[in-house]
């Protein structure tokens, strides 16, 4: 890489670039925008770009694992181009990372599914042409046209990346797995201080809502009477809860330990069996569980925009998402199906792409994918409410 | 050869000029790392976020909001009072411990030992809290170290469940608090007039009657100090309570988060900054009320030197 591709972005905590900032004239910062921008320095490390050298530069906002060599450094190499990240960890931090920095700040974003028709509304995006993506072929027909990327007006606004699923995980020497069909052996007796749950309001309430309203295929989309049916169900789960972890490792000790013997959260069989325990399974109940889904987005102010579909492009091969949901800290499933042939046979029963032996002629990860429903956002009310509940939910 | 000798005037400029410096610097050092946030997290608490973006509003939607979520909804009060709770017995029980390693330190270790032994006793202060944190984790879970030996030597069913309890978020507090505390004992035992304490045993006083009635009164300002910081950090701290604490642990007054907790999470979920800054309002109104005791215990049982 030559000197003039060296990285010429700062991540800084003391310094921003708002945008009312940059449209008033030298000398003529106002009361009020010193502290907008002091605010922005609270909320966000913002990334300040030297616009001279951005050219040589793709500048992408994403959730960390993108910016890992094995996923983005063949990019770098066949296009010599340097992708500069700017790492967020959740929907609200990523669209308040955008709403804070200048237009054009950015060429791509990874988004979570559910916060685009956002990106959307704000004209943040420019919609794709999905026939230019050859790989869209390989993908499982629910990722090919789903319908999240492809709202509002039909077009593709994003290019789904990597995916996975809530459901119940569950030690399966203390479990059966006939229990864990339904979300309603987190209420039996015997699990009462024997649960683990992850600290994040949207998708425990999801799965609650599911488990009140089985196979609801919008279990966002709930009138007030039904929200309250919904706390009704979690304040019954509520002692039943041992602790709340606010990071995978959490669920992990809690689990390796056996404080806990199941958790209303995905992959953790994954997680364990990395962590170097077997008896460990996670399964999706018969009501349905919620899924995630990322995709990558095109800037519509972007300065840069053949690079960003390329990147778009890249990120939709099978290669790059093998590692992408094969990172040493994280794992989750590729929507491309032929991932499998980066994999080797362990690595490929691990991720579940292997043959479901209760539904012939697939594999467990489609599966998967049918009996979830794509994790979204409080529809009827403000999300303040179901916060609000979960909040009553964690103090009861 | 004609000496140079001052003149007063110059000798008074001098004087103020060093005494403008010493005042100066740390009030600009005050003012910019304390004063200058604090006064920019009070305005934030009356702002609001509109499409994902800061606006400065000025009112009390934020205050509002949170007196109405006290005691339903989000129930911060009992998370309040949970914080009280637990920081109120964090620092009694780190008092009570470090109290007597203090006296240890004091009356039983040579003089001339004294600094290297309460360096070894702050050695811990030297690792990364989070990681002792973890340690604790590893020692009190069900499979841990301290069940495992107990399942050595008979007990073969783990009794001890301390992990996701406010008790572990005490041990993981004392453990951060022992090295600060007892320095803080350390100095304040040590500064007794040990002059008072012969006295005392020469009209007939036992050892428990000097450490009663001359040792501990004439170090309880040590003490008030050492009780207030220990209450101040367990309100502020969020590792121990969630990691060993498990995010809402139990303890006699319930399963319930602690509000430091809460906080971090109402911004997690919502990135509303404003909304949060006027939870740390609150906290810092807490921490404040806190100080305020200790300084009236302070001055209501100052020692008087005559």
């Amino acid at each position: 890489m030559s000197d003039d591709q060296t990285v010429e972005t700062t991540t800084v905590s003391s310094a921003v670039t708002t945008p009312v900032a940059t449209e008033k004239p030298a000398g003529l910062v106002s009361r009020r925008t010193l502290l907008a921008g002091a605010a922005a320095v609270v909320g966000s490390n913002i990334t300040i770009i030297n616009k001279s050298k951005a050219a040589t530069t793709l500048k992408v906002l994403a959730w960390p694992g993108y910016d890992e060599k094995p996923v983005v450094g063949e990019f770098e190499e066949a296009n010599k181009i340097k992708v500069e990240f700017k790492n967020y960890i959740g929907g609200e931090q990523m669209l308040q990372y955008f709403a804070q920095v200048p237009k054009g700040t950015f060429d791509a974003i990874i988004s979570d599914a559910e916060y685009i028709q956002k990106f959307v509304a704000q004209g943040a995006l420019d919609p794709m042409d999905p026939k230019a993506f050859k790989n869209l072929a390989d993908y499982h027909p629910k990722y090919q046209n789903f319908p999240l990327l492809s709202a509002p007006e039909g077009k593709t606004w994003g290019i789904a990346t990597r995916f996975s699923c809530y459901g119940i995980s569950y030690n399966k020497k203390h479990v059966s797995p006939e229990e864990v069909d339904t979300w309603q052996c987190l209420l039996l007796p015997k699990y009462k201080g024997k649960i683990v749950m992850f600290d994040w309001y949207l998708p425990n309430m999801s799965n609650a809502s599911l488990a009140v309203f089985p196979n609801n295929e919008a279990p966002y989309d709930i009138t007030d009477a039904q929200l309250a049916e919904v706390k009704n169900w979690m304040m019954k789960v509520r002692p039943q809860i041992r602790s709340f972890a606010a990071q995978n490792q959490g669920l992990v000790s809690a689990l390796a330990n056996e404080d806990a013997l199941l958790t209303p959260y995905g992959d953790m069989d994954i997680e364990m069996t990395v962590a170097g325990y077997d008896n460990f399974v996670s399964h999706i109940p018969k009501e349905g569980s919620i899924r995630w889904t990322e995709a990558a987005c095109l800037c519509k102010d972007s300065t840069n925009k053949e690079m960003a579909l390329k990147w778009i492009d890249y990120m939709s091969g099978a290669k790059v998402q093998s590692n992408l949901v094969y990172t040493k800290g994280f794992k989750a499933r590729a929507p491309n199906m032929k991932v499998t042939q980066f994999w080797n046979a362990e690595q490929t029963k691990l991720m579940s792409y292997v043959p479901d032996p209760a539904a012939p002629g697939k594999m467990i990860v489609e599966t998967m994918i049918e009996k979830s429903y794509p994790r979204g956002l409080p529809v009827k009310q403000p999300d303040s409410a179901w916060i609000g509940i979960y909040n009553a939910f964690k103090t009861a | 050869m004609s000496s140079v000798v001052a003149r007063p005037e110059t000798k008074r400029r001098g004087a103020n000029l060093a005494k403008w410096i010493s005042i100066g610097v740390p009030s600009l050092f005050f003012g910019a790392f304390f004063l200058g946030p604090l006064i920019y997290l009070i305005l934030l608490g009356f702002w609001r976020v509109e499409n994902y973006r800061i606006v400065e509003s000025y009112s009390f939607d934020n205050y509002i909001d949170i007196a109405q979520n006290l005691f339903a909804g989000s129930n911060y009060g009992y998370a309040i009072a949970q914080t009280l709770y637990v920081a109120a017995t964090t620092a009694i029980a780190a008092v009570a411990l470090c109290y007597p390693m203090a006296l240890a330190i004091v009356f039983a270790v040579p003089q001339r030992y004294q600094r290297l032994v309460v360096l070894l006793a702050v050695a811990p202060f030297w690792t990364s809290y989070i990681l002792r944190v973890y340690a604790w984790q590893v020692l009190l879970a069900r499979k841990g170290v301290i069940n495992a030996a107990l399942s050595y030597v008979g007990f073969n069913e783990a009794s001890i469940e301390f992990l996701y309890t406010q008790t572990a978020t005490r041990i993981g507090l004392i453990h951060y608090l022992a090295p600060i505390l007892l320095v803080i004992l350390y100095v304040a035992i040590n500064n007794v007039d040990r002059t008072l304490i012969e006295a005392a045993r020469q009209i007939g006083a036992t050892r428990l009657q000097v450490l009663w009635r001359v040792i501990v009164p004439l170090s309880r300002t040590g003490i008030i100090l050492s009780l207030s910081f220990s209450a101040l950090v367990a309100c502020g701290d969020v590792l121990s309570g969630s990691i060993l604490g498990g995010g809402a642990g139990q303890s006699l007054i319930g399963k319930l988060p602690l509000f430091a907790d809460m906080i971090i999470r109402a911004y997690t979920s919502s990135t509303n900054l404003p909304n949060t800054a006027a939870l740390a309002i609150l906290l810092v109104v807490i921490m404040l009320l806190i100080l305020g005791v200790a300084y009236w215990l302070t001055e209501r049982f100052r020692i008087n030197v005559k």
